[in-house]
């Protein structure tokens, strides 16, 4: 199931806050994990089977690694965490994995091992890395094991981060799970953040998605600079305001259940280097890789050579999470290329240079990695590029550009304004509805008038894919 | 916040949400959507097959979707936002001067489509060899290539010129060319503004040149008394567009009534048929007036044909439909076959049929995409 259908807002949502607040307190979390499994279901019937060993096997290594250590076994507590680290990997890998390592194999080998087909699970990416953080965090001591099987099913299942993130840690949540607040003034954040959400996701994301589309789709040579680039921009932005607002969907329905989850975005398009892009883009996956794999690789305390190899090994990784194919590990190897000279090379001249110079260099690299992110086609991936920097003979600029830079410039303007923090500062100094009259007036009446035009957007879509949905 | 407008803005939400719920949960469910030109989803059967393969919840999201209230608004105040948010286009149509709507021409999207293309050209090829009569062949350009000058700027499209080069260089079959006389009768009202198809006006300019094509002299416009039927007249490029705020579109019959009797086959029993089906002009898809809309087969026997007449097949799409009744005066009997519904050898039925030439006429658009054009590849008994 995703938010941003009829069907979701207009049939599964209300349900869900009904059942949910109509139940008292105490099975809140077992109403919870049912209506969770639901949505999860409601896809891929079959794969709620996963979902349940998933939550089997980790709850009981959880409990395992905290009786090794009661009983001052490190060596059975780490065995313990090892296993519950492969049983996820290998499930991540079997869904996710298989097919491509075996297409890989037959191409280089010349064998024909058959592919296995298997439907990628909706959201395995995200909720493998949670359990995983469970149970190491629990043998860090970072956080304690859950012994109710219901709280720690709720957990793993929660709908509003499922299926496309944040990327919870056990140790954030473990609190919340156990005693929450409800209030209406959390309710009514949550509707804030929920509605700027989905407008981000339906109004903007969608909307300039079918421009990507029609660019990517567009004969090589018939592509211009100008077209190429535009092209790349506008899948990066449509990457930004899908993500984000999925994120953000989530956040505040999060909110209207009582939960408080970290933010993953923080206007990644200001930043004034890759090295800071990828701490404003996506922060709850950057911040996994650092805390599970790249500080126990060492991180930079183990000499120059072994950091780079370190900070190489992790962006590979947050390349391929993205999805089984080469541009993905391609795309993860340019920022950990770019990020190590940021940090070896020239990351201390960069610092010098003003501002605006700075911008100028991370959205030029920014922009470049969405081409090889969105040209999932490694065929057709250098003739992109080659577009970009006119070398592909398609001219500078033709008609069909400008038909499409004419027609798209509202939406872009206003989605580059949005990908900025200055509207929402605005909102903030002038319009707070705490100090002023025009804010109180203008929240419900920008509510609404969100509201209704995703409404009249998603009756009308047949496009609404969630591009996150097969990470 | 304080707590009562936190309270405010929560009931509000929950308003806005609980409202439409209720009214989609009260509101009776529709079979058809006029608007659209299709059934509507309903609600999906449940059964323990159809929740585990995940069908049911594929149907029942559609469904939801479907029923939507006021369904129809929701889609033109889409179109609206996109329009005022100055895109030209919506829902893969558009918004053109003087009130017209233009679907866009994509080119083939894989190889697969693109194969599609050379096969049908090769099916219409091999059609008139495995015939002794003469087959003739016409592909029908679009508003997307005459009216190309109403056009948004720069709004891309594949071209069908390409295609109807092709059509024209095809070994075997005798080309009729239709484009050129359209082409040169571009500013007069030859499409409907809202609709895909030609209007009877377009089609006369169409019979005309392929009747000279034919070696037959057309009948002179002037020698057709023409009859408004209605003024009221959405067609289906209004329907997908979205679009709202455009005049209808008028729609003229020139041959009477009275110069053919029609048979329809809808499944092999013949039924009554007639050139203009006139109940359809009360419906929102009237150009089905014409022949009473897509079939299989349909048989137009003339009252006006000279004695001796031959006998055509036509091998169409529902362009055909408006052009068939000024055929009239020079076929004794028009065989209309829509390969779509009708999967036999074309062959086969011109021999059984005693058929004495076959015209292949195809919009561009149709023609293109058309999957069932196998069966004119394929030979009789």
């Amino acid at each position: 199931m995703v938010f941003s259908t009829p069907f979701f807002l207009f049939f599964y949502l209300p349900i869900v806050l009904a059942v949910y607040y109509i139940t008292p307190l105490k099975f809140r979390n077992a109403v919870l994990l049912l209506l969770n499994l639901i949505f999860y279901g409601w896809g891929e019937p079959v794969y709620i089977l996963i979902m349940f060993a998933s939550i089997a096997i980790d709850y009981t290594h959880g409990l395992l690694v905290t009786r090794c250590q009661a009983k001052g076994n490190d060596k059975g507590a780490r065995l313990a965490v090892a296993s519950s680290v492969i049983f996820n990997l290998a499930l991540l890998g079997v869904f996710k994995y298989s097919d491509f390592v075996i297409s890989n194999l037959n191409a280089l080998l010349g064998t024909a091992i058959p592919l296995t087909g298997l439907k990628l699970p909706i959201g395995i990416s995200f909720y493998t890395f949670q359990t995983m953080s469970y149970t190491i965090d629990v043998y860090r001591g970072d956080a304690k094991a859950q012994k109710n099987i219901v709280t720690f099913g709720t957990f793993v299942t929660l709908f509003p981060q499922l299926i496309a993130g944040p990327i919870i840690k056990y140790k954030d949540l473990d609190d919340q799970l156990e005693h929450r607040t409800h209030s209406p003034e959390q309710f009514a954040a949550g509707v804030q953040t929920f509605v700027v959400g989905l407008a981000k996701k339906v109004l903007i994301a969608n909307n300039i998605g079918s421009l990507w589309d029609a660019i990517k789709a567009t004969e090589l040579s018939g592509l211009t600079v100008v077209g190429a680039w535009l092209g790349a921009a506008v899948c990066a932005l449509q990457l930004y305001f899908d993500f984000s607002g999925y994120s953000d969907m989530a956040i505040g329905l999060g909110r209207m259940l009582g939960f408080e989850f970290l933010k993953n975005f923080d206007y990644p398009f200001i930043s004034k280097s890759v090295s800071e892009f990828w701490r404003r883009w996506h922060i709850s996956l950057g911040s996994w890789f650092r805390e599970y794999v790249y500080f126990p690789l060492g991180g930079s305390r183990k000499g120059k050579w072994r950091t780079c190899l370190n900070l190489l090994i992790v962006w590979t990784l947050t390349g391929v999470w993205h999805g089984a194919a080469w541009n993905f590990v391609l795309w993860g190897l340019y920022f950990g290329v770019l990020i190590l000279c940021e940090r070896v090379l020239w990351g201390k001249a960069l610092e010098k240079l003003p501002g605006w110079v700075r911008h100028v260099y991370t959205l030029f690299l920014v922009t470049v990695s969405f081409a090889i992110f969105g040209v999932e086609d490694m065929a057709k991936l250098p003739g992109y590029l080659a577009a970009m920097f006119g070398f592909a003979g398609g001219g500078v600029v033709n008609a069909t550009t400008l038909y499409y830079l004419r027609g798209y410039l509202p939406v872009l303007v206003i989605s580059l304004v949005a990908s900025t923090p200055w509207i929402s500062g605005l909102v903030k100094q002038h319009l707070s509805v705490d100090r002023s009259k025009a804010g109180r007036v203008l929240l419900p009446v920008g509510l609404m008038a969100g509201l209704i035009l995703c409404t009249a957007y998603l009756v009308d879509a047949t496009y609404n894919p969630f591009l996150y949905f097969r990470f | 916040m304080s707590k009562k407008y936190a309270v405010f803005i929560t009931c509000l939400f929950l308003a806005f949400l609980g409202i439409f719920a209720a009214a989609n949960a009260v509101t009776p469910d529709k079979d058809f959507s006029p608007m659209e030109n299709r059934a509507l989803a309903q609600m999906p059967e449940l059964s323990g097959d159809a929740l585990l393969s995940g069908s049911f919840m594929e149907d029942f999201e559609s469904y939801v979707t479907d029923q939507f209230v006021l369904r129809d608004q929701w889609i033109a105040l889409k179109a609206g936002a996109e329009y005022a948010s100055g895109k030209k286009e919506n829902n893969g149509v558009y918004i053109c001067d003087e009130h017209t709507l233009i679907a866009r021409f994509d080119p083939p999207a894989n190889d697969r489509a693109k194969k599609r293309i050379d096969d049908n050209f090769g099916y219409v090829e091999k059609l008139a060899g495995l015939t002794d009569v003469p087959v003739y062949f016409s592909l029908i350009p679009g508003k997307v290539s005459v009216w190309a000058d109403l056009l948004p700027e720069g709004a891309p499209n594949d071209d069908e010129g390409q295609y109807i080069a092709r059509g024209a260089a095809l070994q075997g079959p005798k080309w009729l060319d239709a484009a050129t006389t359209l082409n040169a009768h571009k500013d007069e009202y030859i499409f409907y503004r809202t609709d895909h198809h030609w209007t009877t006006l377009g089609a006369y300019y169409a019979y005309a040149a392929l009747a000279e094509g034919m070696g037959l002299e057309p009948m002179p416009l002037s020698s057709f008394d023409r009859q408004v039927v209605s003024q009221e007249f959405f067609g289906t490029t209004f329907s997908s567009s979205g679009v709202r705020w455009l005049e209808p579109d008028t729609m003229e019959f020139f041959v009477p009534q009275e110069a053919a009797t029609v048979t329809n086959y809808f499944d092999g029993t013949p039924t009554e048929g007639q050139l203009y089906d006139l109940s359809k002009l009360s419906e929102k898809d009237k150009y089905s007036a014409f022949l009473g809309g897509n079939k299989p087969l349909t048989v137009v026997k003339s009252n006006v044909a000279p004695e001796g007449a031959p006998k055509l097949m036509l091998i169409r799409d529902s362009y055909a439909d408006s052009m068939a009744p000024f055929l009239c005066y020079h076929f004794s009997e028009i065989h209309l076959v829509d390969p779509r519904y009708y999967k036999t050898s074309m062959a086969q039925y011109v021999k059984d049929n005693a058929i004495d030439q076959v015209l292949v006429m195809y919009a561009v658009n149709n023609f293109v995409k058309d999957g069932n054009l196998f069966v004119l590849g394929m030979a009789a008994k």
